[in-house]
């Protein structure tokens, strides 16, 4: 009994740190959080400082006057503003849809060790992580071959197959799905598509999640596909082109100022404000960060479930 | 459920991929232009579209390149040989630069086209401007692109804020006496009575540099920041220079040892905002300073008319002193051009649509400045007054093509384009225009030497440095990366060139 309770305690020091080696870690851990919400918190207050105090002092953790006229500016861009804001919904969550079905389809053979393929496919997927056909080459198949100009589908067939993706998934399999399962599922009479959406879909779901999550952030920070393939049809620029377009005009101009001359002073009047991009950055990180707690929830989840237990 | 859901989303998006086909018999020629803002070209399309239809037999779609994206898309289209761009802005100081992509087979040569259908814009435009768009292309000497007749003469000016400057009690005929060496007075003036955080000297540092030393861009040079000189004649400016038809090391000349010395004084005693020495934020805080007419002296390369905008934007009285006559050079002779991408299926009727639209001033003011009624009204003068709509439609005027074909608007006043004409078709051309220095034989020497400069050429010319110490050092390193063989090619060609 006694033998018992001093192995417990010890098992207990095992798994617990001393009040200073706490300390230590939360000190640490809770500076490194605080780095990666600074730079968000301060595009925040330049957001809401007032043109003039961005002129006198630069930007700053506490600006001389705040101001909301940059959200005002933003709100008054109007329908510009929604329709691109609601590009980018439409093309993160149908290109997200697409990729995690394409990707799920295409790593659940290359798992099943039956598949006789299997490294045939392994191999056309991994290449193309390898070797790439150059930036002119792929506009040239997209636009001319694929029809891929001024369309969605512009935006979101060229991202929809990502190699990277697939390898993680398919290890995810490896790591998350016994073959046994799959086998007592035939005996079970169970078909292959049966067999993959009731019952190796659900196990791979943080996989999926996971999957989802870093092809949604794709989709979501895109702009250069848009500035690749839409040429007339400005109608279905996303949201991060939009600021984007104003970022490149601004270091255009700067850079060539002094060649362009007083056409390029004339058009740079035109640029907005400093205030007005970082309000613009907070629209465009605003989703994206109350989507990740959600998908969060997923990954952790994944660690500790599991479909054989004991 | 997720079947049915999976099936719509995928039809949802074959419906965005399908074109709908024309039933339109006329064939559609695209346009691409530079440093447009335009978010609504329907109307103005439309009215174009109908005065076209005979007259070039096709319809007209445009690609709006703005300032920020034109130079990777018009690479994109001409590199993949893409046929739905059938034209395409360039000029000497874009992405596409046309003496290269003409070398590269990338435009169609027009001598043919102008021979046939040309009569019309050949009459429009100066044939010095059809002369320095005469180039050697991949089709041997020719003619590749139409050359709009745009603001092509420079002349770089001080910029002065003459309310500031009576305030002090000095007049503007004082300051034409002056020269950048003698400013230093003015300056510690301004300063006193404006207090610390004044800035009176407000110039965009590169500008600068080439208005002291009376120096010009050579076309063909390193972009961002020019590493050559052809140092012309200020009192004549088609005249040689005080080192004849050299091409130097800008930066190892006395002058510019003179230049930067008196600069760093200038920055030490206050004059200089710092802002202006970094490359990020120089061209924004110019901007910003200038419409807040925070300012005694400033640079400004000149477009005709500009002091009435600058006077009115600024709530000053501004005026511009010259320091040169204006002069045509090659790179401001090749300012605005639009070519034909030899990949097009529409080469004649391209052609057919640039001649209209640089002769017909119909075509060129519905285009440059919208519908009437809609994007503009006249006034009782029959100057053109912007309406809102302008907002939607903002075409880069200049980048269009014969902007002397336009009306005059009322901020211009009556008469603007009568005098441009005057102004822009009497500058003087340099001795060596025509001149594109060809770096392909030296690109290497040119990449390591355009990194050098980037590091060290702002910060000198806005003072921010001691040259006494980053001069030296600065020289050294261009020796290092290769500077004399990229002299020695750039003035071999040039002399090749005179020869002719």
């Amino acid at each position: 009994m006694i033998a018992h309770s001093v192995k417990r305690r010890r098992h207990a020091d095992l798994n617990s740190f001393s009040a200073r080696t706490q300390a230590v870690f939360h000190l640490v851990l809770g500076l490194f959080s605080l780095l990666c919400v600074i730079p968000f918190i301060f595009v925040v207050i330049i957001s809401f400082t007032s043109e003039e105090s961005i002129r006198q002092i630069g930007y700053s953790f506490v600006p001389q006057s705040f101001s909301v006229q940059a959200y005002e500016y933003v709100f008054d861009l109007g329908d510009a503003l929604w329709r691109s804001y609601f590009n980018s919904f439409y093309i993160t969550i149908l290109g997200t849809v697409l990729s995690v079905i394409i990707c799920v389809l295409y790593a659940y053979p290359l798992f099943r060790k039956d598949f006789k393929y299997r490294n045939f496919f392994n191999y056309m997927s991994f290449i193309t992580m390898i070797f790439g056909g150059g930036l002119v080459p792929t506009f040239v198949i997209c636009k001319s071959v694929l029809g891929l100009s001024d369309n969605y589908a512009a935006l979101i067939v060229p991202l929809l197959f990502n190699p990277f993706n697939i390898i993680v998934m398919r290890t995810f399999f490896q790591t998350s799905v016994p073959m046994e399962l799959i086998e007592a599922a035939t005996i079970d009479g169970s078909g292959e598509y049966s067999t993959l959406v009731r019952i190796v879909v659900p196990i791979v779901k943080p996989g999926i999640a996971t999957v989802a999550l870093l092809n949604a952030l794709a989709f979501w920070n895109e702009w250069f596909l848009s500035l690749l393939y839409l040429n007339k049809n400005m109608d279905i620029m996303p949201l991060q082109y939009l600021l984007m377009r104003m970022q490149r005009n601004a270091d255009f101009l700067a850079k060539n100022s002094s060649i362009i001359g007083v056409d390029a002073a004339l058009a740079a009047r035109e640029l907005p404000s400093q205030s007005l991009k970082m309000a613009l950055v907070v629209f465009i990180v605003l989703p994206i960060a109350c989507a990740y707690p959600f998908f969060q929830r997923y990954v952790v989840a994944g660690l500790t479930v599991g479909s054989v237990k004991g | 459920m997720k079947k049915f859901l999976a099936l719509f989303l995928a039809l949802s998006m074959m419906l965005g991929c399908v074109a709908l086909a024309s039933a339109d018999e006329l064939p559609v020629i695209t346009i691409m232009f530079h440093g447009s803002n335009v978010t609504d070209d329907s109307a103005v399309l439309e009215k174009v579209n109908e005065y076209i239809a005979d007259k070039v037999g096709a319809k007209l779609e445009v690609i709006w390149g703005t300032w920020g994206d034109f130079d990777q898309k018009a690479a994109d289209a001409l590199m993949s040989a893409d046929e739905t761009v059938d034209m395409v802005f360039t000029c000497s100081w874009s992405a596409n630069e046309y003496n290269t992509y003409a070398k590269n087979g990338y435009f169609v040569k027009l001598d043919d086209l102008i021979a046939e259908h040309g009569a019309e814009l050949v009459a429009a435009i100066p044939a010095s401007l059809m002369q320095a768009a005469t180039i050697e292309g991949a089709e041997g000497m020719g003619i590749y692109a139409v050359n709009g007749y745009k603001d092509f003469a420079t002349q770089n000016c001080w910029d002065v804020n003459v309310t500031l400057l009576n305030e002090l009690g000095y007049t503007l005929d004082q300051v034409k006496e002056m020269s950048f060496y003698d400013f230093g007075e003015l300056f510690a003036k301004a300063k006193e009575v404006k207090g610390d955080s004044f800035y009176p000297f407000l110039v965009e540092p590169m500008v600068l540099e080439r208005m002291v030393t009376n120096s010009i861009i050579v076309a063909g040079d390193a972009g961002s920041t020019n590493l050559l000189s052809l140092y012309m004649n200020p009192a004549d400016v088609s005249a040689d220079g005080a080192y004849g038809n050299v091409l130097l090391n800008k930066f190892a000349t006395p002058e510019y040892k003179a230049f930067v010395e008196k600069m760093h004084e200038y920055y030490e005693a206050g004059y200089v905002n710092p802002a202006l020495a970094v490359a990020e934020t120089s061209n924004d805080t110019r901007t910003n300073t200038q419409l807040k007419a925070e300012y005694l002296i400033g640079t400004q390369s000149y477009a005709l008319g500009y002091e009435y905008t600058a006077s009115a934007e600024r709530g000053i009285e501004v005026a511009f002193i010259p320091c040169t006559d204006p002069y045509v050079d090659t790179t401001a002779s090749q300012g605005a051009m639009v070519a034909i991408n030899s990949a097009s299926n529409y080469p004649v009727e391209s052609f057919k649509f640039l001649a209209l639209l640089n002769s017909d001033p119909y075509l060129m003011t519905l285009l440059n400045y919208g519908v009437e009624g809609i994007h503009y009204t006249k006034n009782a003068d029959g100057l053109i007054e912007f309406t809102e709509k302008r907002a939607d439609y903002t075409p880069w005027t200049n980048g269009m093509g014969n902007v002397t074909i336009l009306p005059d608007t009322a901020a211009e006043g009556a008469g603007f384009r009568k005098s441009f004409v005057e102004y822009y078709g009497g500058a003087k051309a340099i001795p060596s225009l025509g001149f594109v220095f060809d770096n392909t034989s030296v690109a290497n020497e040119m990449a390591a030497l355009g990194n050098v400069a980037a590091q060290y050429a702002l910060a000198l010319d806005a003072g921010a440095v001691d040259p006494a110490t980053e001069l030296p050092a600065f020289l050294a390193a261009l020796d290092a990366a290769g500077m004399q063989t990229y002299l020695d090619a750039a003035n071999a060609q040039l002399e090749a060139y005179l020869a002719k």
